[in-house]
């Protein structure tokens, strides 16, 4: 059985129990708990930044001959995009990428949404702004680290430490507060999104939890060992990077034989995941979905990436495996959650750090501004696209220069929309999401 | 708090601490002025003593151990003796003169390989070899930095080229010690660059096709490889303008301008652009008709002229990114955080900024003479106060030093450790993308961000790897060592047959592993938990009393920290 003292160790909890929880109203420190139901967001990170003008491609004539005007010898074919059929119309139609056949489907069954043209903004931008440099923006646009941060953290042109999903931890802490795991899990390392002021999200390998051999029960003097360690980890160190190191050991020493005794007893699940790292995540992911209940989860935040996106080259040849990738990934996870019976329960959503220019830099593609999203799950309202798409026109109205796409909605709605079916009250939805005010929808409807 | 085991060596510990002290107070503890580039001076000399001639006997055994751990791969036995010898400067000046190990010729040396596994393992294996059986330690922890700062890497493209990625890496130590314009001029030139960040290839624009130059290469090499997107001061903290906002370093249409620049190369010893040679271990050769011609807006507002060639082009531009003021404070700190401290204090980063600048002889960008004022530096030699000083050792570098101490070997000869990015989340030249494993800006969130500190080794540090770093570790040292008798041929194991002999003593066993992992320093604490295993162990299990002491040390928080 599980020990409970022990997992009060675990994640954030020792951390909530000295800061956060202490200056929290009695009444909502004693509301453990107050979730009754369960539920989870996955955030599929792409990064490098998708070419997702390529994924989501107009299919009518005079739509399409801008796209391919504008693509050339990057355009994909009229004929090989995977036609879908929206419930909302603007007037033009739209088709998938040819190796995104999964995503078709999931769009056509209603259990996946495009967020069209969204991106990094302060406010809203039209091109004069842009172009006259009146308008507010996101500092060092174009660049990828500084862009997947915006994307995380939604720090706009402020400065801001914490990631979206780690305040929503933090603003959830006391109705989360029985938890026996951090609400934030992450099969791809460190990473800014769920990085709280007082959370702390944990990390897992596309295995379970990584164990420390020298420690375990078959190593002769094991247990001894880990009591030294476990001693010697909680020594007061004078240094603050030894500090930072001796929390990380704490955090991986109390949770990891917990957790794998959990998946140990996870279903094995039918549904088949692509081989790919993407694919592993998310297989990990849904076992750790299945055994939820041993740790009392009601909200959780998954953390994944896929790397490979940057096509300045070669893009016509590594396009097709990216996104077949992201496609069979998405889709075997969403057959998962179906087998596992909480596909009403689990939204994944796509983060990228830009979309890419419209231009050609010959055989490959450069950093843009906005791009398209894929938000799939049982709790969307699919089979539409949910804000409007660009003109895809080099020079058009949508373009800032160069075929970079002026984003029409920002991460901030697109985050906030998350956020608020996850839970957080919409007094509280500036502290995840801070120039949602900016905007007149902040409520994006898509979920 | 630190103690050193060894009643002698604490004692010279505490002289040489007092007269640090003294040199702060007397030449370190001002700031150094711009107008007057010198090199910074080390440690003064103490009040000079009869023997030895160099006057460096001050060098403790703790100091020395220090000091190696910080320049070199971890030291080795007689290493401190050696340096104890030449004192601190002249081991640098050994260093920078000591001839550069070549990786391509340990693959050339190799039978060639029979798959791209085996091609990445033995590129992988020279670094290995070198960092454990060289003697140009210094120039090989420079490359191995450099790796992190101009990054190429086997993931993706490059992936089958293990050639070509010694070949840069060969690259980087030759230019170690060399001058910074020559070294991005190598960069730049470089095929693996060229394929990694797709310059190779790179055309003139043609409007009717809507195709205009890469900015690939013209993007991260200003923002990761130079100077960084915003302006800096000669102490590395950002410019701001008089609203108190940064300033950016260029826009976008400077990217453009770079990414003209940058048109019209390939491999070199191409017949035609379009009939690439794929030799990767020449620089790569432009093709005139391939290149734009126009003018280019490069940095400050310099303009080149329309109609130049390739080469021109290319020698005005880089011309235009050595000369920019940020060159020196970005390359600076970054160089100071990879030997020394994740968070150098200003004044740290202008006396080496100083020294890039100039290096006392009217030269700018002389890296041997940035390297041994980053190394000599009063705040490299002592410890800085409030506990905010030093680095995390980088993962797998804590286990080359353990590899180093104890003589690791395979009885086959080889280095055979293919996938070392699974157990210690990084691998020389295997990053996921031109950002390196860790940013030099990242801070965790809580007390260092707090404090406006960051912490790059951590960005690889989570749940998951602190395990699988300590398993391997583990692994390496109770498993593969000497008195084992079930292990592979090609099992690397470190020699614990010296230290059998102590294992009757856990005092005297334990200190003597300290010794020789980090010159005697241990926590009394650590060296508490410590002895209480070795105790536990019974005494006719001498192995196992000497690789529980070796583990003590190896696993603790303190051996992955240089303050």
């Amino acid at each position: 059985m599980i020990n409970r003292r022990r997992f009060l160790n675990i994640s954030g909890r020792t951390m909530l129990g000295a800061g956060l929880a202490s200056l929290l109203p009695r009444q909502l420190v004693a509301a453990d708990n107050s979730f009754s139901d369960y539920k989870c967001l996955v955030n599929i990170f792409l990064y490098g930044g998708n070419d997702s003008f390529n994924l989501v491609v107009p299919t009518s004539n005079a739509e399409y001959n801008v796209y391919a005007a504008s693509r050339q010898n990057l355009a994909v074919e009229q004929l090989d995009l995977l036609a879908i059929n929206p419930d909302n119309s603007d007037g033009a139609t739209y088709g998938f990428h040819p190796s995104a056949g999964a995503l078709q489907s999931l769009f056509e069954a209603g259990d996946a949404a495009v967020i069209a043209n969204v991106g990094p903004l302060v406010a809203p931008v039209t091109k004069e702004q842009y172009l006259s440099g009146a308008a507010s923006l996101p500092p060092q646009l174009f660049s990828h680290n500084d862009q997947q941060a915006q994307w995380q953290s939604l720090k706009g042109d402020a400065s801001l430490a914490t990631g979206w999903a780690g305040r929503i931890a933090d603003q959830l802490a006391a109705e989360t507060a029985d938890q026996l795991l951090a609400l934030n899990t992450s099969t791809f390392g460190t990473n800014l999104f769920q990085a709280g002021a007082v959370s702390i999200p944990y990390s897992v390998s596309t295995t379970g939890a990584n164990t420390y051999g020298a420690f375990g029960a078959e190593a002769a003097l094991g247990a001894e060992r880990r009591a030294a360690f476990e001693s010697h980890i909680d020594s007061e160190f004078g240094n603050v990077h030894a500090r930072a190191l001796a929390a990380v050991h704490k955090r991986s020493l109390a949770s990891a034989d917990l957790v794998n005794q959990a998946l140990a007893q996870a279903p094995d699940l039918a549904t088949v995941f692509p081989a790919s790292f993407l694919g592993a995540q998310l297989n990990i992911i849904a076992r750790l979905i299945a055994v939820r209940d041993r740790f009392e989860m009601c909200r959780q935040i998954f953390f994944v990436g896929a790397g490979g996106f940057d096509t300045h080259d070669d893009q016509n040849e590594l396009q097709p495996g990216l996104l077949s990738d992201v496609a069979d990934s998405i889709q075997a996870f969403q057959l998962a959650m179906v087998e596992l019976g909480v596909n009403d329960n689990v939204v994944s959503f796509t983060h990228s750090d830009f979309g890419r220019t419209l231009t050609s830099n010959g055989d490959g593609t450069d950093h843009g501004w906005g791009g398209h999203q894929i938000v799939t799950g049982g709790p969307v309202n699919g089979r539409q696209i949910y804000g409007q798409m660009p003109v895809l026109e080099i020079g058009g109205d949508d373009d800032a220069t160069g075929g970079r796409i002026i984003p029409t909605t920002s991460v901030d709605q697109y985050a906030g929309t998350l956020a608020e079916w996850f839970g957080v009250d919409t007094s509280a939805l500036g502290t995840i999401a801070p120039s949602l005010s900016n905007f007149t929808t902040s409520n994006l409807g898509f979920v | 708090m630190r103690m050193v085991l060894h009643s002698i060596y604490r004692s010279m510990f505490v002289s040489l601490f007092a007269l640090a002290l003294g040199a702060c107070g007397g030449g370190g503890g001002g700031e150094s002025s711009p107008a007057a580039p010198q090199i910074p001076a080390p440690t003064p000399s103490p009040t000079p003593s009869p023997d030895p001639p160099s006057g460096e006997i001050d060098i403790s055994l703790a100091e020395g151990a220090r000091f190696l751990r910080q320049a070199s791969f971890g030291p080795v036995e007689g290493d401190v003796v050696s340096l104890q010898t030449t004192g601190y400067e002249g081991w640098v000046d050994n260093q920078i003169n000591a001839p550069a190990s070549s990786q391509l010729q340990h693959l050339s040396a190799l039978p060639p390989p029979e798959n791209g596994a085996e091609g990445r393992r033995n590129r992988l294996e020279a670094f290995f070899k070198y960092a454990l059986e060289n003697d140009d330690q210094l120039r090989q922890r420079m490359a191995f930095a450099l790796s992190e700062i101009m990054v190429v890497s086997d993931q993706g493209a490059l992936s089958n080229r293990p050639g070509g990625l010694a070949s840069y890496y060969d690259m980087l130590s030759e230019h170690a010690f060399g001058n910074f314009r020559d070294l991005i001029g190598a960069v730049t030139l470089h095929p693996a660059m060229g394929v990694y960040l797709s310059m190779l290839g790179n055309e003139k624009p043609d409007a009717a096709r809507n195709i205009r130059p890469d900015e690939n290469y013209a993007r991260e090499s200003l923002q990761l490889f130079t100077i960084g997107t915003v302006e800096l001061n000669l102490d590395g903290t950002p410019r701001l303008d008089n609203a108190g906002q940064l300033i950016p370093t260029y826009d976008q249409t400077v990217i453009e301008g770079f990414a003209h620049v940058y048109t019209g190369w390939t491999f070199g010893g191409s017949v035609r652009f379009n009939r690439p040679s794929r030799d990767y271990l020449v620089p790569m050769q432009a093709f005139s008709s391939f290149h734009d011609t126009s003018e280019k807006k490069l940095l400050n507002g310099v303009v080149i002229p329309a109609g130049q060639t390739p080469e021109q082009d290319l020698t005005d531009a880089l011309d235009n990114i050595f000369a920019h003021q940020n060159v020196a404070p970005f390359i600076s700190r970054r160089l100071i955080q990879r030997f020394i401290s994740a968070n150098p204090s200003p004044s740290y980063v202008e006396r080496v900024a100083t020294v890039f600048n100039d290096n006392g002889f009217g030269v700018r960008g002389d890296l041997g003479a940035v390297i041994k004022a980053i190394l000599l530096d009063v705040e490299a030699r002592t410890s800085v106060a409030g506990g905010i000083g030093g680095k995390l050792v980088e993962p797998l570098l804590r286990l080359v030093s353990l590899w180093r101490a104890f003589d690791a070997s395979a009885p086959n000869g080889r280095y055979i450790y293919p996938q070392p990015n699974n157990d210690f989340g990084q691998a020389p030249l295997r990053s996921p993308s031109v950002f390196n494993f860790f940013s030099p800006d990242y801070a965790p969130a809580g007390e260092l961000s707090d404090q406006g500190l960051v912490s790059p080794e951590m960005q690889i540090t989570n749940e998951t790897t602190t395990a699988s770093v300590n398993d391997y570790l583990a692994l390496s040292i109770y498993i593969r060592n000497s008195n084992a008798t079930t292990l592979g041929n090609q099992a690397i194991r470190i020699d614990i047959a010296p230290y059998l002999a102590l294992s009757g003593d856990p005092e005297v066993l334990l200190q003597r592993m300290a010794e020789k992992l980090t010159g005697g320093v241990i926590s009394s604490e650590l060296e508490a938990e410590a002895l209480a295993m070795i105790n536990a162990i019974p005494q006719d299990q001498p192995a196992f009393r000497v690789t529980e002491a070796i583990h003590q040390i190896v696993s603790s928080v303190e051996y992955a920290l240089i303050e």
